[in-house]
């Protein structure tokens, strides 16, 4: 079995307005990256990079954007990323760019990227704190941010009913 | 609480989009920082962002343009958030292919599925939950030992017991759970048919050998107390004009059987509560009579309950709370005797209750031992009981019947020495008394007399034959046989000859089996399948006769004839047989002997084809007035739309298309009401001069036919009853009256009036809403199905018919689908809705709830069904809809297709009055799937 190999580029969408998060969603995401591979490639670098070319995941809370995209045309895709310079939903338009963080093969490995990333982010955090309250604010979601072995129990657990057969 | 809780998988993007818009505004508040102050270092990556700031926070350069403050405790927890969700996708596993077969082939190790210690040390956990979950989900199915554990017989037993507890089970259903579908139906668990191919073959063993039933599932309701109290109560419940009472004469006596049907006390003719069958006891002398009403499980708590209306009886009877005590007691003691050692022991392993020996229910499984199950009238002193699984019934249906019968029972020996055990007791007692010797020997010479019939229908309907009989597990022959009559033997015998003649004597109709101690005594007695077995192995010469002198069981049967096909003119007598009325107990002893003589067994299945071929309306499914047949209609209704629905909309036939308006269910009422509207409405239309030659028949009643014993069932929905007259009257009308002489022969016997005006108009307004039972046969093609139309043809038809021999049938013209549109359009408001609910919900705007419900109770538009209110249903198609087909299928016994339903009776007087002489009774049917109306001949048997 050959299966299509795809590319995946873990992004982050940097704007100075908050209010840009609106903007963050699937389509409007989409628009903006389509807009700016046309502007930089052409209709043909549009067509290699629209072949299964999807938002896989995004979070507006954070900016991250997962894309997907052909392997052989992901360097199109890499070269126009930084040519996005704003995302437009319903009649709003906030200025951003998009910030490449990972390249993957799977979505997997971005996953495990993302939460290297995530981590060195709140330590980092972290170690910048300048009142006590920060602190205990930044050391408390990291605490949060672990998996423990109750929680998959539990959704283990299955009752079964037996039926019976007469 | 952490807010950010729902954050997503790389899944769902979309919800995370709702959420995203309350989140926002929750930003704002909170403790907010500058945001220098903890970025104060700058990020190297910082510079690609052009001077610009971002609410990011995470790298961008330190500029002047920036938002001054950040909120901190966001910030990590959108970020935490992401991490917990980033590694609850990362830990699971994306396929559902084990652990070990994720990792690369060079990596694998052999017995890696046993042993996990194999795996790498990071999947070993993985590995050790999958190993987990599968071991459990083993241990689920097999729930309890080993199969040998479990097919230990005590075992088996308990298990039998427990599962019997939800449904009853019949003696034979082990037998038949072997061989049959089962389904479970009115709280029985019943054979529905045979695995095996047998559709033809259980035909032709009705036709020509025999077909043996279980029909222990109808109900027993016994009815105690003096004869003309019971009477002058029941005749509340029945009347003359539907054809017996329980008052008939030769019924009372004993000696024959008799069928009525039964209505609310004083009601009669509304609120039928549906079919029955009784016995009287024969009289011996007392006041006291004793009464089974047998009754079909559906209709038993309707029956019951007014019986107990009627007859006061409200207080349970003390006797029955005793009769389980008791039987423990000695069934304890029996089996105490008969266990071997070893069952012995494993009583002791188990504790407390469960030592006790567990015992094989034997009748109605699931009754509270505690619950009593007769009740008492104080003023007459009336006893009603529910026997129900205490008197096991079976059927035998074809005209080898008897033979079979007398093949497989023997009648019992006289025995006058009593042995020590209660075994017997009480046929030794009765030895004693030489006149009931001599009754004995009567009836078990009669019985023999039997083998001499041709068929079981040259007996007089509901014959009684009472029997005491050894037992028939005895002389079972060693290899399946065909029990053949031997009729050289009987060729000229003139005691057969006079059976024909004069039936089965009365006194011959008395069998112990009205005893409930005698049956009790049988039932406890009998000697198990293992003590037989061990004896058998005990013989000298293996093989031979088993001869168990005086500890031979006895058992007191009935024996009651069924009289087949009464009505009509072809097939006098077909599905004729013998019903066999045995205690409770003996059920599987005798079923194996029958097996073993060649019968055929059918289930309910062959039961509704057996009543198909006979003409007679089948219980609960043709009785649309009474409770039982309209909560059937219900449930195949929900069955057929459920089977309708399962189909992909493109292969679903358009009922609306073809003009059906109702395929599932008949719409009895509706139809009874237009006809009753279409004649108030054009009061003229039966009142045209008549032009139809009708002059062939002048004959005037000459005699009634009052005095026949009918069965043909006369149906009322809302108002009437009819007499069996006015059927007789109406299926003389359906005969064409021009041509054959034949014809006109039979009708001026069955005593025809003239079809006038004067006639029939007193007819309809009486029974303004009455449906007739009719039965069709077509003409040519055509394989009519349930729920089929019954249509009057047009003038045009007819003469088409005329013409050319040949011609099938006219067609339904297409009726153009009116929903079609209201169905689209719906369709695209639920996704406009759809839409506009997300856009909601985005905007964060909670009003979209009372939409929803506007949309979803027009829900259940179906294309292809009609969703509307009936319309008139008679005038709907281009042929008027007379009425509809309740059972239909291509006949094997009249080898064309035949049908049986019910007409309007104001729709039928007004087809047979329009219709010309020659052609009357001919009808146009049509399936509800199909455009083509087809000829068939209406018959009303009477």
């Amino acid at each position: 079995m050959v299966r299509f190999k795809n590319r995946y580029v873990l992004c982050e969408v940097v704007s100075e307005d908050p209010r840009c998060r609106q903007c963050i969603e699937d389509r409007a995401l989409q628009l903006a990256v389509r807009d700016a591979i046309t502007r930089v490639h052409g209709d043909y670098g549009l067509a290699c990079c629209s072949i299964s070319f999807t938002v896989k995941y995004l979070n507006a809370y954070t900016g991250t954007v997962l894309l997907r995209c052909r392997k052989d045309s992901y360097r199109l895709l890499c070269s126009a990323l930084p040519f996005v310079r704003y995302l437009e939903s319903r009649a709003q338009r906030y200025p951003c760019f998009l910030n490449t963080l990972h390249v993957g093969g799977t979505i997997r490995t971005c996953q495990k990227f993302l939460i290297r990333y995530n981590r060195t982010q709140l330590l980092r955090l972290l170690q910048n704190c300048t009142n006590e309250e920060e602190r205990q604010c930044i050391q408390k979601s990291l605490l949060s941010c672990s998996l423990t072995e109750e929680q998959s129990h539990s959704a283990d657990e299955e009752e079964d009913d037996g039926t019976e057969t007469d | 609480s952490n807010p950010f809780s729902s954050l997503n998988l790389p899944g769902d993007v979309r919800s995370e989009q709702q959420h995203q818009q309350q989140k926002v505004s929750n930003q704002s508040s909170g403790p907010s920082y500058r945001k220098d102050q903890y970025f104060s270092k700058g990020q190297s990556r910082g510079e690609r962002g052009r001077g610009r700031g971002a609410w990011q926070g995470g790298h961008q350069s330190v500029s002047e343009e920036m938002p001054k403050y950040i909120t901190v405790s966001t910030f990590a927890q959108a970020r935490a958030a992401e991490i917990n969700a980033m590694l609850k996708a990362v830990s699971q596993k994306s396929s559902n292919s084990l652990v070990f077969q994720t990792l690369p082939r060079h990596m694998r190790r052999r017995a890696m599925s046993h042993n996990i210690k194999r795996l790498p040390r990071r999947l070993q956990e993985m590995a050790r939950k999958e190993a987990e979950k599968a071991v459990h989900q083993k241990k689920e199915q097999s729930k309890t030992k080993c199969r040998k554990a479990r097919r230990r017989h005590i075992n088996l037993v308990a298990e039998f017991n427990h599962r019997q507890r939800k449904n009853i089970w019949l003696e034979t259903h082990i037998w038949h759970a072997k061989r049959f579908h089962m389904v479970k139906k009115w709280g029985y668990c019943l054979g529905n048919s045979p695995t095996e191919k047998s559709y033809r073959a259980c035909y032709r063993a009705m036709t020509k050998h025999c077909l043996l039933q279980d029909l222990s599932y109808y109900c027993c309701l016994e009815l105690k107390g003096k004869e003309n109290e019971l009477l002058k109560q029941l005749a509340r419940m029945c009347s003359t004009d539907a054809g017996l009472t329980f008052q008939e004469a030769h019924c009372l006596s004993g000696r024959f059987e008799g069928s009525l049907n039964l209505y609310r006390a004083d009601r009669y003719p509304e609120d039928m509560l549906g079919p029955v069958t009784f016995i009287w006891k024969p009289w011996d002398g007392s006041e006291n009579r004793q009464l089974w009403i047998w009754v079909h499980p559906a209709l038993k708590q309707d029956i019951l309950k007014e019986l107990k209306a009627i007859f006061q009886c409200s207080e349970p009877e003390e006797i029955c709370i005793t009769e389980p005590v008791t039987t423990s007691t000695q069934e304890e003691k029996q089996v105490e005797v008969v266990t071997s050692l070893g069952n012995k022991r494993k009583k002791e392993d188990k504790e407390g209750e469960k030592a006790v020996p567990v015992k094989k229910i034997i009748g109605d499984g699931t009754r509270d031992p505690f619950q009593s199950y007769s009740w008492i009238a104080q003023t007459t002193g009336i006893v009603i009981s529910d026997r129900s699984m205490e008197i096991l019934r079976y059927r035998l249906i074809g005209p080898l019947s008897h033979s079979v019968l007398t093949e497989t029972l023997k009648a019992a020996s006289i025995q006058t020495v009593r042995k020590l055990t209660e075994l017997n007791n009480w046929w030794v007692e009765n030895c004693k008394d030489s006149e009931k010797i001599s009754l004995h020997q009567c009836q078990s010479a009669i019985f023999q007399l039997l083998e001499g019939m041709s068929s079981p229908s040259e007996m007089p309907p509901g014959t009684i034959l009472g029997l005491t009989v050894g037992d028939p597990r005895v002389n079972l022959p060693k290899k399946k046989t065909k029990a053949v009559p031997d009729f050289e033997k009987y060729q000229d015998n003139d005691k057969v000859r006079q059976l024909y003649l004069k039936g089965v004597p009365l006194d011959c109709a008395h069998s112990f089996i009205w005893d409930h101690d005698i049956c009790k005594n049988v039932t406890e007695n009998k000697i198990s399948e293992q003590d037989l077995n061990h004896m058998r192995a005990q013989l000298l010469v293996p093989g031979s006769h088993l001869d168990l002198g005086p500890c031979e069981s006895k058992i007191p049967i009935l024996l009651v004839q069924q009289p087949g096909k009464l009505a009509g003119e072809d097939r006098p007598g077909w599905g004729s047989g013998w019903d066999i009325y045995l205690p409770k107990g003996w059920g599987m002893a005798f079923w194996i002997p029958f097996i073993y003589r060649g019968v055929r067994v059918g289930g309910l299945q062959e039961a509704l084809k057996h009543s198909e071929y006979q003409r007679t309306p089948h219980t609960p499914n043709d009785f649309p007035d009474c409770q039982a047949g309209m909560q059937f209609a219900r449930e195949l209704e929900t069955s057929l739309l459920e089977k309708f629905k399962r189909r992909p909309p493109a292969k679903r036939a358009n009922y609306v298309k073809l003009g059906t308006l109702s395929p599932f269910i008949c719409p009895w009422g509706q139809l009874t009401k237009n006809w009753e509207g279409r004649m108030k409405a054009s009061g003229g239309f039966l009142c045209p001069s008549s032009l139809h030659p009708e002059s062939c028949t002048t004959e005037d009643a000459t005699h009634e036919g009052s005095n026949s014993i009918g069965i043909t069932r006369e149906e009322n929905i809302e108002s009437s009853g009819l007499s069996e007259k006015l059927l007789m009257q109406l299926s003389a009308w359906c005969y064409p009256t021009a041509g054959k002489d034949q014809r006109i022969r039979l009708i001026s016997q069955l005593g025809q009036k003239e079809m006038t005006e004067d006639v029939f108009l007193p007819i309809l307004m009486s029974y303004p809403r009455a449906l007739v039972w009719v039965n069709l046969s077509l003409l040519r093609k055509g394989n009519p199905e349930l729920h089929a139309m019954i249509c009057i043809p047009t003038e045009d038809d007819l003469l088409h018919l005329g013409k050319d021999k040949l011609f099938c049938g006219p067609q339904e013209p297409k009726h153009r689908d009116i929903f079609k549109d209201k169905i689209k359009k719906q369709k695209e408001e639920k996704k406009k809705k759809k839409r506009k609910d997300n856009v909601k919900s985005l905007e964060g705007d909670p009003s979209d709830i009372p939409d929803k419900e506007a949309t979803e109770d027009c829900e259940d538009l179906i294309l292809g069904l009609w969703s509307d209110a009936l319309p008139d249903v008679t005038s709907h198609c281009s042929r008027t809809v007379l009425g509809y087909v309740t059972q239909g299928d291509f006949s094997l016994a009249a080898g064309c297709g035949e049908a049986l339903g019910f007409v309007s009776l104001t729709g039928l007087i007004y087809m047979l009055h329009n219709q010309p002489a020659d052609k009357k009774g001919l009808v146009l049917l049509r399936t509800p799937a199909s455009l083509q109306y087809r000829f068939a001949r209406l018959n009303i048997e009477v």
